[in-house]
């Protein structure tokens, strides 16, 4: 079987989580099928500028294929079409123009995919937001598998997307969160899919005591592992923590792993060691207390199933749907909606070692009932396999809808993507895969 | 500081877990308010709060309708015309190209016998004059509202800031309101228990006093001689001759005391309430354990004493 995983960008060192996710499933699918990876030369994904030579390369023994990228994003303009098709009435034409001014607009790479559809099974999409999903499944829906790594923001909410996961022969979701999203978006219920996720490679023997020594850090910690960006809840965390050093005495610290693009309030207890390699970061975290995710969004989070394979509980922001479930579905973990549930589930996971043990051997076994690797590729494999025999046995996959008509397409009809979003239903997903 | 909980570690259950926190959250701060159920308030019941304050409860609304973006551009001028300049040949001139250099010559010439019914040049000359006193106003006028402007920019930024502290003040008040109310209520509690604490201890010295036997009791018993006793204490002559008989009588007279109290309203003071209290492990407002699920379980929380049991 011949499988091509499309994604926005694709290297060792790009470490997005859909291209991390991407990279991981296309080594991973590998063992089973013949992979390819196309992608684009971009490397930032801000500018999408063309950093990465067009043409073959091999990485990890993998043939990746570059395409070059049209044009850089320009900020401006995409700030304008996103506040207009976020918050007002517009066309689908509107919506389009958004999608050109996000990028990464390759238009080299869709061409390539709508020539070369019969030297893949399967195409494999990451990131049902960007140009290269929309116009690569648009050439090949009827071979397209869909990994949609959606979050509840504006972008799920506009039209154009509606047909695209109605049209794709199966999708791949990271959580039972994100399919109630999608499918309340989307209606697309009759599409074969899987809640899947990602599966992660974490050191059977992590040496907390290697990375205390190397940081000299002696007193109990919590840490937060990923980009300390305000986008990603950082700052409210900081606000937490130095609310909880207040009043609650003792000495835990706060140690955050990653790049910062956010002052770090200069306090003792909060230490940053900046960006570490895979070891440094995995004997981190099994040196903590618990693990913190005070994101708002996520479709998936890698470091909470990192945290959750190395026994960990954690402490998440229960504002974000996705991340609210799994901490239900797993009890392997408590959830804050603001500074005083902040202070009392952190004291709880610091203080009673009963309960955050038990939650590290529930978080433990929900990674490996899950998120292993051997269960994640079995996944993929039995959807892949499952459309393999639907091909062979002549069941056609209904076509993707067609675009409406040039004067349709520019009628201002459609909503605010903001608002739909806000209509969407909300909530973790309970009842379903609990232990 | 937060409260305690005792957790066992066998079958967690996040949800119940959850579901006590936020309980606990709710019985420290009274209500667990939500940040829009407070704006909420703020914008409602302001006057059940903050009465002795007498703030206006639509306060905000009130300063939210009076501040409005359209009067700061109230002073742009409108474009101010073209001004005249006056001399002959705006007068006698014309704009019609050759002919109109020869109208203008006509008129010239015609110019003296023009003279002979009005003299134009007067009038040439204050006309003059107007149009260079219309644009030394219009330039003042433009210089005023730029000024103006200026001024009504930076108002509005203020405004929009006092809006912000005004609402933030607000919000913030409605949150010390209620917890002040709360507190109002603890120390209550807090004073009705001292005092009931108070009394009892007052009556176990009472008893630990005159109890017969051996110990620190019948030692004081026997150090104090009869006439040391208190007038009060009901003990004669008697009762040291026959201590069984005066223990029996002490008693009795104690649960004569104990009922009379109760039946007298002692309520949730009396001592049956603070044994019940003593029984669940509740020194103060601490929790009940929690079994891992979440259930409230017969064990105690912890002891009783260890101030960290409480979530004072």
């Amino acid at each position: 079987m011949n499988i091509a995983v499309v994604v926005q960008r694709y290297g060792l060192d790009i470490n997005g989580g859909a291209e991390l996710h991407a990279r991981y499933i296309a080594e991973h699918v590998s063992r089973f099928a013949e992979v390819e990876v196309l992608t684009t030369c971009a490397h930032n994904y801000i500018t999408w500028r063309n950093e990465l030579p067009a043409g073959e390369a091999r990485l990890n023994g993998l043939r990746v294929r570059r395409f070059p990228v049209k044009r850089e994003r320009n900020p401006q303009q995409f700030g304008r079409r996103s506040v207009h098709v976020f918050e007002h009435w517009h066309s689908l034409a509107d919506e389009h123009a958004w999608l050109e001014s996000e990028g990464p607009a390759s238009p080299a790479l869709t061409k390539y995919i709508a020539r070369h559809r019969d030297s893949y099974d399967y195409f494999i999409f990451f990131s049902f937001r960007y140009y290269h999903a929309y116009h690569g499944i648009r050439a090949v829906a009827d071979r397209s598998l869909l990994v949609p790594t959606a979050e509840r923001e504006g972008a799920i909410g506009l039209s154009m997307f509606g047909p695209v996961f109605r049209g794709v022969r199966a999708l791949m979701y990271n959580s039972f969160e994100e399919r109630a999203m999608i499918q309340a978006a989307a209606a697309n219920h009759d599409v074969p899919h899987v809640v899947v996720g990602v599966g992660s490679e974490v050191p059977a023997h992590p040496e907390p005591e290697r990375f205390r020594a190397k940081y000299g850090i002696r007193s109990p910690f919590v840490i937060y592992v990923g980009r300390i960006d305000e986008n990603k809840g950082c700052k409210e965390l900081f606000a937490h923590f130095e609310h909880y050093v207040r009043a609650v005495p003792g000495d835990l610290m706060l140690v955050l792993v990653g790049h910062s693009i956010l002052p770090i309030p200069e306090h003792p207890r909060i230490r940053h060691v900046g960006f570490v390699d895979d070891q440094d970061k995995f004997d981190a975290m099994a040196a903590a207390d618990a693990l913190i995710v005070p994101s708002y969004f996520e479709s998936l989070s890698m470091v909470a199933l990192e945290a959750w394979a190395l026994g960990k509980p954690v402490l998440a922001n229960g504002r974000c749907d996705v991340l609210q479930g799994q901490c239900l579905r797993s009890n392997a973990g408590l959830y804050y909606e603001g500074g005083e549930q902040f202070l009392e589930t952190l004291y709880q996971l610091q203080s009673n070692r009963h309960l955050a043990r038990a939650m590290g051997e529930n978080g433990r076994a929900f990674f490996q009932r899950h998120y292993t690797w051997p269960v994640v590729e079995q996944k993929y494999m039995d959807m892949l396999n499952r459309l393999h025999d639907d091909d062979a046995s002549g069941r056609a996959a209904p076509p993707i809808e067609p675009l409406p008509g040039w004067f349709a397409r520019r009628r201002a009809t459609l909503p605010p993507a903001n608002d739909v979003v806000k209509a969407l239903p909300e909530g973790p997903v309970v009842g379903q895969e609990r232990r | 500081m937060p409260s305690e909980f005792s957790l066992r570690s066998d079958s967690v259950d996040v949800e119940q877990i959850m579901e006590q926190i936020r309980g606990r959250i709710r019985e420290k701060r009274g209500v667990d308010y939500t940040e829009d159920e407070l704006r909420e308030l703020a914008k409602v019941k302001l006057e059940t709060f903050l009465d002795p304050t007498r703030v206006r409860s639509d306060l905000l609304e009130h300063y939210r309708s009076g501040h409005r973006s359209d009067l700061v551009e109230l002073f742009s001028p409108a474009p101010v015309p073209g001004n005249f300049t006056f001399d002959d040949h705006l007068v006698f001139g014309s704009a019609r190209g050759v002919t109109g250099r020869f109208i203008a010559g006509f008129r010239k010439l015609l110019n003296p016998i023009l003279k002979l019914f009005i003299n134009p040049n007067p009038i040439i000359q204050v006309l003059h004059l107007q149009g260079q006193i219309n644009t030394h106003n219009a330039d003042q006028f433009g210089r005023i509202a730029h000024f103006i402007n200026d001024r009504e920019r930076a108002r509005a930024d203020l405004d929009l800031l006092n809006y912000e502290v005004l609402h933030n003040l607000v919000l913030e008040m409605t949150r010390l309101g209620i917890e002040v109310k709360n507190l109002k209520m603890r120390v209550e509690s807090l004073s009705s228990r001292l005092d009931f604490n108070e009394r009892r201890a007052r009556a176990l010295e009472h008893v630990v006093q005159y109890q017969p036997g051996a110990g620190p009791v019948a030692e004081t018993g026997r150090s104090t001689p009869p006439s040391t006793l208190p007038p009060d204490s009901g003990r004669g002559p008697t009762d040291q001759v026959n201590p069984a008989a005066k223990g029996e009588a002490q008693r009795s007279r104690r649960r004569r005391r104990r009922r009379g109290r109760g039946a007298a309203g002692g309520g949730p003071q009396g001592p049956t309430e603070a044994n019940h209290q003593e029984q669940d492990g509740r020194s103060g407002p601490a929790l009940l354990p929690l079994e891992p699920n979440g259930r409230a379980s017969s064990e105690p929380a912890s002891d009783p004493s260890d101030p960290g049991a409480t979530d004072q």
